[in-house]
């Protein structure tokens, strides 16, 4: 292998380090729930689509055939972390409505009858 | 035909009619007759064989090993029975057809019935013991379906019910008494039994038999005290009691005393139990008969009469006692039979059987009126019927035998009432309906049948006629043939004829006749004037309310000792089940030291360590949570298994780690499906914890550790021994070259122990549809009937943007849209998947459970973020028929090996090339693991959705209990 492929795999591994490692500190440190669902869904996510890259390429280099199948973590990703943070927020949302928090957002709609 | 094939003719017309159309009257009849003609005529054609005492036998061997056959004998008796059973079986058919009414589902009607003519068959025909106990209990539960046939009507469910309880207490002793027999003998086949009755009756369990026994035949035949079930089982369709009740199930038991007469018969102990029993039977009966006003119910009284009297002629310890008892089976059933349709036709034609409003029928129906009279004359014994000549031989033998002088004075008068009362009640039955003036006020204008209803009758009364007139030539060559192997092969002398001169039998005779004439007509000037309204004496004595009473008390005892001995509190039974566990274990490991193996141990990785430490967190907080967060425990359970399925990847073994990860999901669905029926668990702070609380928190620490160390020590001490000799190697050896399958796991699933894996997906079906049944009556507890809370916090019909799918119409709308949008989408990806873990599952990890776990999965996250309507809506799912076809076509593959002269399930791999694809490996295993996928799609959706139905199903609150409110 290259040293310009190993050093592009390197970059992409230590770079995947440090958006989980900022995953980690927003999520350990932000105030409010809403601002701390963030951090997992971004900067997590971006984290993981590092090392998938970086291991697609540095197998497809070193068995000299292309290797995508790491790519499909990037896939299942974007399946289940909308629904995740989706489904979080909705939770949080609802118990903070239903006990009368004071910082809730208002609802997009006003409720109504049918 | 074989007898085998004879025996399975009916069974194949019970399969046959239970498929054809439910109300197809006269295709049915047709089928059910036809079978039951060919039948007899397969019996008709045996008579060569066996009329001068000859005996068929066939026997296919079972299981040798055991020592057990099917052996069907023939012999005279049989040959008489099973003519009984396949003619009045083909009479009674065509009567049915005119008889149930267009809206009852016949079909059941019919399959019921020919099952039960083949279980007859199996009883008369049956060459061992055992085989022949198992028939009599499938007689005894094809007649509860047949006196349940109009299963909404109360008293024909309690009268099935109280059938049932009694003739299959009755078949339990009979089993006792035949094992009892079988020991004595030391075989179970018939002809072995037969040829040692010496050695039975000098045995000192010969009492011990013969009560058994005895209380077997007594049941069946509803002989006193057993007699209470067969005037209630009357609420059957009188075409079942025709044939049931009169001429085939309740003669089984009188055929099993004339079976064993030979090997039984001749001693005290015989003598006093069956006379005693027969002859208060064939008096109280009588008794009763007489003051019956349902025509039926007087039939079913004098039915038991008439079965005490042939007891009571076994009983009689004479051989031409025993040739008089096997004639008045015959003849009993002719006119019984008949007698039963007359009354059914009245019944039909009338819409009442009570013989107080029914008179004058003879203008009406002068045809049934005729029939009926010539039919209970002979039931009377008036001379010329064949009624008269059993009798009279009865009236023979009371006044010749020789016993006791009590008995000996004692029995002719007995034998005389009897006769009187016998008169009395069919006066009841054929004059006082037929004749006076007609009635008016009938609930139907009464008019004679169709013709082909009262065919059955007129053959049977012609046969009584003929019998009556000239028995010698009809008769008599069958009645030797079928009374030879009774007696035990020398008939006695004996003279069929009308006149035998005059003497004490023909006295006894006339003096029934002039008594019951003048009894009746006192008892009708009685009535008339409305005394004598009730059965004297023993309107008190009542079977069935002591039958009921027995029953409540059976009941109340049975739960009193499960409170002594059991627990609903599911703290207490998980303590005492684990608790015995322990000792059990600890018992067994008595004096064997716990020292660990010396096999080379693995380095201990960091990772791998880790992994452990989260998986062991995760179990622990899940303990820790169980009692008020039950969610969050529900989420650390999941971790705890992820991690187990990662620790199965470890350790190179995918296919468990796939199969866990994907049971760790639906388990996780199914607890919490579950949880929205578990009431709601608060803390309570102003609860102080106790000592006593301590005390037993303690106590289940210990045990809870005590258990897991336990376990963990065990393992770690079987680990670390190397592994013994065990059938593994064979199929790591033989995977590829014999099973033509890498992935050794499933050629062991589908092909090397394949017969395994259908009993697993057979249990698993069954499972998937008991929970089903289950579910369907389940009743939550009160409290957690209402909305869960979260539902409760916004009116159900409010539109906001917080709703779920379930109020916006169910347009899995609401913030549901995203993730449902999502998972329709991966519902194709998910076959996709599927398809790749079925069709490579042979060589690589992967298969038919795996793969139907995935599609189950998917069609769950359908159920999960659209609601139930939605999903259910757009998806015929109809788990049963996926469990269906899966099991249908893993057995289908299975005897498609047989087809070709394999053994069942033998594997067979096809290699082809197909264009574009290249090379395919198709190994029939394929198709059985195609089942499998099958029958694991369908148990897993049927439970899950089956829980699932239940959050949308409406639940009323409980009734308040009466029990409770009483005490």
């Amino acid at each position: 292998m290259s040293l310009w492929a190993e050093v592009a795999v390197a970059v992409l591994l230590v770079s995947s380090g440090l958006f989980v490692l900022v995953s980690a500190l927003g999520f350990a440190r932000l105030p409010d729930f809403f601002l701390r669902m963030h951090p997992p869904a971004l900067a997590y996510t971006v984290g993981s689509w590092c090392v998938s890259f970086a291991g697609a390429l540095y197998f497809s280099l070193l068995e000299g055939r292309l290797a995508l199948h790491p790519l499909l973590v990037i896939a299942a990703l974007g399946v289940t972390v909308p629904v995740t943070t989706l489904l979080l927020a909705r939770v949080a949302l609802f118990r903070r409505r239903a006990a009368g928090a004071p910082d809730t957002p208002p609802p997009l709609t006003p409720p109504r009858a049918p | 035909m074989s007898l085998f094939a004879l025996l399975l003719l009916p069974f194949a017309g019970s399969l046959l009619t239970a498929v054809l159309p439910t109300r197809a009257r006269t295709a049915l009849a047709a089928c059910a007759g036809l079978v039951a003609a060919v039948a007899a005529a397969r019996v008709v054609s045996l008579y060569p064989q066996i009329r001068d005492g000859g005996v068929i036998r066939e026997t296919v061997s079972w299981v040798p090993s055991l020592g057990l056959d099917l052996t069907l004998r023939v012999d005279g008796f049989a040959w008489m029975f099973a003519l009984l059973v396949t003619v009045i079986g083909a009479l009674v058919c065509l009567y049915a057809r005119y008889y149930m009414s267009p809206d009852d589902p016949v079909a059941r009607f019919y399959a019921f019935f020919l099952a039960f003519m083949g279980a007859m068959l199996g009883v008369v025909f049956s060459g061992n013991l055992v085989q022949l106990v198992v028939f009599w209990e499938l007689t005894s539960v094809v007649s509860f379906l047949l006196i349940g046939y109009w299963h909404h009507h109360v008293d024909a469910r309690r009268g099935a019910r109280m059938a049932l309880t009694v003739t299959g207490a009755g078949g339990l002793a009979l089993l006792g008494g035949v094992l009892v027999l079988g020991h004595i003998v030391g075989s179970y086949d018939l002809d072995v039994v037969l040829g040692s009755g010496a050695l039975i009756r000098s045995h000192a369990l010969y009492p011990v038999a013969l009560v058994l026994v005895v209380v077997g035949a007594l049941t069946k035949s509803a002989q006193f005290p057993f007699h209470f079930w067969l005037p209630r089982a009357m609420a059957a369709p009188t075409p079942v009691s025709a044939y049931l009740h009169s001429a085939t199930m309740v003669k089984a038991g009188v055929f099993l005393l004339a079976r064993l007469w030979p090997v039984l018969s001749g001693t005290e102990w015989w003598f006093w139990l069956l006379c005693g029993a027969g002859a208060s039977t064939l008096l109280l009966g009588a008794f009763i008969a007489m003051f019956q006003n349902d025509l039926k119910r007087v039939l079913a009284f004098s039915t038991i009469s008439h079965l005490g009297l042939i007891t009571l002629l076994f009983g009689l310890n004479s051989p031409l006692a025993a040739v008089a008892g096997v004639f008045h089976i015959m003849n009993h059933a002719t006119f019984k039979a008949s007698l039963f349709m007359a009354a059914g036709i009245v019944d039909h034609e009338t819409g009442t059987r009570d013989i107080r409003r029914l008179n004058g029928l003879m203008r009406s129906m002068p045809r049934t009126g005729t029939l009926a009279l010539v039919a209970s004359g002979a039931m009377a014994g008036v001379p010329l019927l064949n009624g008269f000549l059993s009798k009279e031989m009865f009236f023979a033998e009371a006044v010749f035998l020789t016993a006791h002088p009590t008995v000996e004075v004692g029995l002719p008068l007995l034998a005389t009432l009897a006769g009187v009362f016998a008169v009395v009640y069919s006066l009841r039955f054929g004059y006082e309906i037929f004749f006076g003036e007609p009635s008016t006020d009938l609930p139907r204008h009464p008019e004679e049948p169709p013709g082909w209803m009262l065919k059955p009758v007129e053959l049977l009364v012609v046969a009584c006629l003929v019998v009556g007139v000239a028995p010698s030539i009809s008769i008599g060559p069958l009645l030797a043939a079928a009374a030879r192997p009774v007696v035990g092969g020398d008939l006695p002398e004996y003279h069929l004829a009308v006149w035998h001169g005059f003497g004490a039998p023909l006295v006894m005779s006339l003096l029934a006749i002039v008594g019951g004439v003048v009894g009746y007509l006192w008892l009708r000037s009685h009535q008339r004037s409305g005394r004598l309204n009730e059965t004297p004496f023993f309107e008190r004595f009542n079977g069935r309310r002591l039958f009921e009473s027995g029953l409540v008390t059976a009941t109340r005892l049975a739960r009193r000792a499960l409170r002594l001995v059991s627990s609903r509190r599911l703290q207490a039974q998980m303590f005492t089940i684990i608790g015995v566990a322990i000792l059990l274990a600890l018992l067994a490991a008595r004096g064997v030291p716990l020292v660990w193996g010396d096999r080379e141990r693995l380095p201990a990785s960091h990772e791998f360590v880790l992994l452990w430490v989260i998986g062991m967190v995760c179990a622990v907080g899940a303990a820790v949570m169980a009692k008020f967060h039950r969610l969050v425990a529900t989420t650390l359970m999941g971790g705890a298994g992820l991690v187990t399925a990662l620790t199965f990847l470890w350790f190179s073994a995918p296919d468990l780690a796939l199969t866990q990860l994907v049971v760790e999901v639906v388990t996780t669905i199914l607890f919490l499906l579950g949880l929205r029926w578990l009431p709601m668990r608060l803390h309570d702070p102003s609860r102080r914890t106790t000592m006593r609380d301590r005390v037993r928190r303690g106590r289940d620490l210990l045990l809870a550790v005590g258990a897991g160390a336990g376990l963990a020590a065990l393992s770690y001490a079987l680990l670390t021994r190397p592994a013994p000799q065990s059938i593994s190697p064979f199929f790591l050896d033989r995977a590829l070259p014999e099973g033509g399958g890498t992935n050794v796991v499933n050629v062991m699933l589908v092909d090397f122990r394949a017969f395994d894996t259908i009993g697993e997906i057979t249990v698993l079906g069954a499972v998937a549809l008991t929970v089903y049944a289950l579910l369907r009556r389940f009743r939550p507890p009160a409290e957690s009937i209402g909305r869960p809370q979260q539902q409760r916090v916004l009116p159900s019909d409010v539109v906001t943007d917080l709703v779920k799918p379930r109020a916006t119409g169910e347009r899995a709308g609401g913030y549901m849209m995203v993730p449902a949008t999502i998972a329709r989408l991966l519902l194709p990806f998910s076959f996709v998947v599927a398809a790749h873990f079925l069709l490579r599952g042979h060589n690589e990890p992967g298969g038919g459970f795996v793969a139907g776990l995935v599609v189950a999965i998917a069609y769950l996250t359908q159920y999960v973020f659209s609601g139930t309507r939605w999903a259910e809506g757009r998806a015929h799912l109809l788990p049963p028929r996926w469990i269906a076809v899966g099991l249908l076509l893993a057995a289908t593959t299975g005897l498609g090996a047989v087809a070709v002269g394999y053994p069942f399930l033998t594997s067979h791999t096809a290699h082809f090339t197909l264009p574009l694809v290249g090379e395919v490996h198709l190994p029939s295993a394929m198709f059985f693991d195609l089942g499998v996928f099958a029958v694991v799609v369908g148990a897993t959706l049927l439970i899950l959705t089956a829980l699932a139905h239940q959050s949308i199903r409406a639940h009323r609150p409980p009734a308040p209990n009466k029990r409770t409110e009483a005490s």
